[in-house]
């Protein structure tokens, strides 16, 4: 390995500066999550014990995080699986041009840019004005699709656009069906990128509140639950559930990255997988 | 598609909303004719102050109904009330909120003979009148819109008419708190909010309809401004309410501006703020951290509210029967009890009497000295031996109402301000 | 796919800007046209003041984000060498954003507050005798929650285009006497021009449509317009949202428009 320049270690320092940056507010409510039993959602600390997360499995006094933190998992789901499978097939209806097609993708920016409580107060208006009931599971999913969807869309343009026709070419001339090329050609090729999408899709509607806010109906989804936590609970039970969730996403992370890692030593293609995800 | 099991379609609103909430949702739907009252589930939802899930674990263990609580703050309920009956059956909101939502028709109205403890509720929510001789304070009184003509009635109505809008839960009478250990000195007056004193540690309620009431208080207070009807502004009032409060904001003289009353916990609890709108929950939430909060009485009196339970027009047959039963049960003595040792008080405070010690009445409802400590009903010790509740007595306090939540007739602009208020 | 952006999409702006120009009264909206809450929304000067307030917290937010992202991101390109590594560093960023974006944000509050971590270290080391009083619910904290929350959305896209700069066309500058500095001003910078576009977009569209990190931040102190909208929409004056909606909207368009005139986004993919 050649030298490094001093410029990578002011760098350095600066990027470990980033990473203090983004993690402080986590370490903060780390610390407070441990507080004894009077503590509060401010220093000075009052006690230290682990009994805020017990108290987070237990019942609180208003709402119902476990109810909500189900909710919001099967519309992540449903978000990650939707965004996958229409992104991909958005991807290869747009290796053609076709009409409209501009337009459509001129939507879609559109739909990214557009505030999110914009789509929140016009679906919501929508439903009201028709009589229909807003559902986490049908207005909820709607909008938020509008903002999983162009992420995944231009994701996967990014990749096809980089795409080596020559793999496909080389299955037809063998005799692949049109199926048999996209199962086992292009699939396997992309398939990291995938990973990406679902990744980002579930990350995006899991953590996704102004568009819910008025869309979500009796139900709340987890952010919205988290929400009225913080007007509605002053213990740092809610510290503790962010600490929860911190690790949890450290152990699906590492998950992750060891699949990719596997998945790249196996088939060679981690230069697709580390684009994919960014 | 993933299902949940937790959530379930009730037979009613299956049939309401039909094949497009099953389409939309692909839930289990349990389609069980002839079930009985302990199948019900009703689904409740309200400010963060009532909807409590003691009460829906409660009512479970007594009546069997499962209760679905949800918790929003004070402008969300409206919303909620006011555009989504299908999304409730029981509707936990303030009295004065009523004239936003009755007309919307999400409400009907309950027959009061059905209601067992109906002769006992206090005289605030029946004629108005706390005792035969109070005088009525300004604003919304609960009674002014707590009954319509008969069952379908659209109009309030002044007297008794047996159709209420709202069975009355709690109320209470909220005034300042004050950090008394940071501030050092007695707080006696209203206008005390605006005192350069406090400059960057003061805040109030960004909630428009109560949070003007509170500025009215402090302008009155001030001398600034003579009202007519502090519930009931004209737009030169609203004006000049606002423009006051406008200098003081870009003065710096706010800390923040809290919208739920735990908001206004963290505010005090940490010395951000030492004086500011509060209610009452939130001093006694102060207070069982062993932080000195006081809610300061003072002399121009009291801005009141009250909360109750209204039913959604869409419940019939054994949902609307069971929501009776719920009433019922609400009024007959454990949640007036489980309220008032929070510092609320009960629309029937002689059935909540059976629910608290003789010491804890004689603190909460009577205003006497407590003869042992006094603890919240999660177990946080208040207040000890010895101590007297800030304002004293039920009728001391509840008598010195000067002014009432209220809904105005210039409302809309209100809000307006209010948002420009908000912005400036 | 269009479908779901036509009932989703198109559909919710023609109802937010039909609406625009009902009526509402304390409970319901009724349909009408009407110029009214127009009327009253340029008729005021505190909307002036909020929409310029969106537009400090914008290029504010931007600014930071820019040169703390690009920074970020030409260290994870260029000083990393091995992909493993890269995507290690990275995924470490990206952790805390599996954490609600609502709790990172109130965290910052105990951490800034008056009896906080930030003010009672500073004090402990003897900076400062009195704790600061503008660290919290202030301008300065709306800004350092906004460039915590958003700045990896800087980061990524001019990482992605900075992995694709050719690595020769940097050797060839430096071989032809360039500096660091030349080559990073006049070689790097301009090829990662789509990125910082893109960048760009999502941050001042982040900013110009928050509501809640202000709220959160400011104490409810300060206003933008996406404040301004969600009190409305909580006050149920929806027409008078939706006024404001659409202004915001058209205002989002036209920043937009004039970035997507320096780069496009479709072939820089």
């Amino acid at each position: 390995m050649e030298k490094r320049s001093r410029s990578f270690y002011l760098l350095s320092a600066f990027f470990g500066l980033f990473v203090l940056f983004l993690y402080g507010p986590i370490l903060t409510i780390g610390i407070l999550s441990f507080q004894g039993p009077e503590g509060g959602l401010t220093f000075p600390m009052r006690g230290a014990s682990l009994y805020w997360f017990y108290d987070l499995f237990e019942e609180q006094a208003v709402g119902d995080i476990w109810g909500s933190f189900r909710r919001s998992l099967a519309l992540g789901l449903m978000v990650m699986v939707t965004t996958v499978v229409v992104s991909v097939l958005g991807g290869l209806a747009f290796r053609k041009k076709f009409a409209g097609s501009s337009l459509l993708f001129y939507l879609c920016i559109a739909s990214l840019v557009i505030p999110s409580i914009l789509i929140s107060l016009g679906v919501g208006l929508i439903f009201n004005q028709i009589g229909l009931p807003v559902h986490w599971a049908s207005s909820g999913f709607g909008s938020q699709l509008t903002w999983t969807l162009p992420f995944g869309l231009l994701i996967m343009f990014a990749v096809f656009n980089r795409f080596d026709k020559s793999y496909e070419e080389a299955a037809r001339d063998q005799g692949a069906t049109a199926w048999q090329t996209f199962a086992h050609v292009v699939l396997p090729i992309i398939a990291p990128s995938l990973i990406g999408v679902a990744l980002f899709g579930f990350t995006l509607s899991y953590d996704e509140f102004a568009r819910t806010l008025l869309t979500a109906g009796s139900y709340n989804t987890l952010p919205l639950e988290i929400f009225g936590m913080t007007t509605n609970v002053t213990t740092p039970v809610i510290f503790a559930l962010g600490t929860l969730t911190t690790v949890f996403s450290f152990c699906i992370i590492g998950v992750f990255f060891l699949a990719v890692w596997l998945f790249s030593r196996r088939k060679d293609h981690s230069s697709d997988a580390g684009q994919g995800m960014v | 598609m993933t299902s949940v099991p937790k959530i379930r379609y009730s037979r009613r609103s299956l049939l309401k909303t039909g094949g497009a909430a099953l389409a939309a949702s692909a839930l289990p739907a349990p389609m069980v004719w002839g079930q009985s009252i302990r199948d019900i589930t009703l689904r409740q939802f309200g400010t963060g102050v009532s909807n409590l899930n003691e009460v829906a674990t409660k009512v479970k263990e007594d009546l069997g109904i499962t209760l679905e609580m949800t918790a929003l703050d004070t402008d969300s309920v409206t919303q909620r009330a006011a555009t989504q009956p299908d999304s409730f059956d029981i509707a936990d909101i303030e009295y004065f909120v009523c004239k936003k939502v009755w007309p919307s028709g999400n409400l009907q109205a309950m027959d009061a003979s059905r209601i067992t403890n109906y002769d006992k509720i206090v005289g605030i929510f029946r004629d108005g009148k706390l005792t035969p001789e109070s005088t009525i304070a300004q604003g919304t009184a609960p009674h002014t819109v707590g009954f319509v003509e008969g069952p379908g009635g659209t109009e309030f109505v002044n007297n008794e008419s047996g159709w209420m809008t709202l069975i009355p839960t709690i109320y209470n009478a909220d005034t300042l708190g004050i950090r008394p250990d940071l501030i050092g000195r007695p707080i006696e007056s209203w206008s005390e909010l605006l005192n350069s004193e406090f400059a960057g540690k003061a805040s109030i309620l960004d909630i428009s309809s109560i949070g003007i009431m509170d500025m009215a208080m402090v302008c009155e207070a001030m001398g600034e401004i003579q009202y007519g009807d502090k519930g009931n502004m004209t737009r030169d009032e609203i004006d000049r309410t606002i423009a006051i409060f406008t200098e003081a904001k870009q003065n710096g003289q706010f800390r923040a501006f809290w919208k739920t009353f735990d908001e206004s916990v963290n505010l005090m609890a940490s010395g951000e703020v030492v004086i500011q709108s509060m209610w009452s929950p939130a001093i006694t939430a102060v207070r069982s951290r062993g932080i000195p909060c006081v809610y300061q009485p003072l002399r121009e009196g009291y801005r009141s509210w009250g909360g109750g339970i209204g039913l959604s027009a869409n419940l019939s047959g054994m949902e609307l029967d069971a929501a009776y039963d719920y009433i019922n049960w609400y009024l007959s003595g454990w949640v007036g009890g489980f309220l008032m040792r929070q510092g609320y008080y009960s629309a029937v405070p002689e059935t909540s009497k059976d629910f608290m010690s003789e010491n804890e009445w004689g603190y909460w409802f009577e205003g006497k000295e407590s003869t042992d400590d006094i603890t919240s009903p999660f177990g946080d010790k208040l207040a000890g031996a010895g101590e007297v509740r800030d304002g004293g007595s039920f009728y001391d306090r509840m008598g010195a109402v000067a002014c009432w939540n209220s809904v105005m007739e210039e409302n809309q602009y209100m809000v307006r301000k209010w948002n420009e208020f908000i912005a400036a | 796919m269009a479908a779901v952006l036509l009932s989703f999409l198109v559909a919710p702006i023609v109802m937010i800007v039909i609406v625009s120009f009902w009526g509402a009264t304390e409970y319901s909206i009724y349909p009408a046209f009407q110029f009214d809450n127009y009327e009253f929304l340029f008729g005021s000067s505190v909307t002036y003041r909020v929409f310029l307030n969106t537009f400090k917290y914008a290029l504010i937010t931007w600014a930071f984000t820019l040169v703390i992202g690009f920074t970020v991101a030409y260290y994870l390109a260029f000083e990393i060498r091995s992909l493993k590594w890269q995507i290690a560093l990275f995924l470490l960023c990206t952790i805390p954003f599996w954490t609600s974006n609502i709790i990172r944000m109130i965290s910052w509050i105990p951490f800034l507050g008056r009896n906080g971590l930030a003010n009672s270290t500073l004090i402990s080391w003897g900076v400062i005798d009195e704790p600061l009083e503008w660290l919290l619910f202030s301008d300065f904290s709306v800004i350092l929650a906004f460039v915590h929350l958003y700045t990896l959305f800087m980061v990524v896209p001019i990482f992605n285009t900075m992995m694709r700069i050719d690595r020769a066309l940097i050797e060839a500058a430096r071989d032809q006497g360039a500096s660091a500095w030349q080559s990073l001003t006049h070689v790097i910078i301009p090829l990662c021009k789509p990125g910082i576009m893109i960048g760009t977009i999502f941050v001042t569209t982040l900013v110009m449509g928050d509501f809640i990190t202000v709220r959160f931040m400011s104490g409810s102190q300060r206003a933008n317009v996406g404040r301004l909208i969600s009190n409305d929409i909580n006050l149920l004056q929806y027409p008078s949202a939706s006024a404001t909606a659409v202004v915001l909207l058209i205002t989002v368009l036209i920043v937009i428009g004039l970035l997507l005139r320096l780069v496009d986004i479709r072939k820089e993919l």
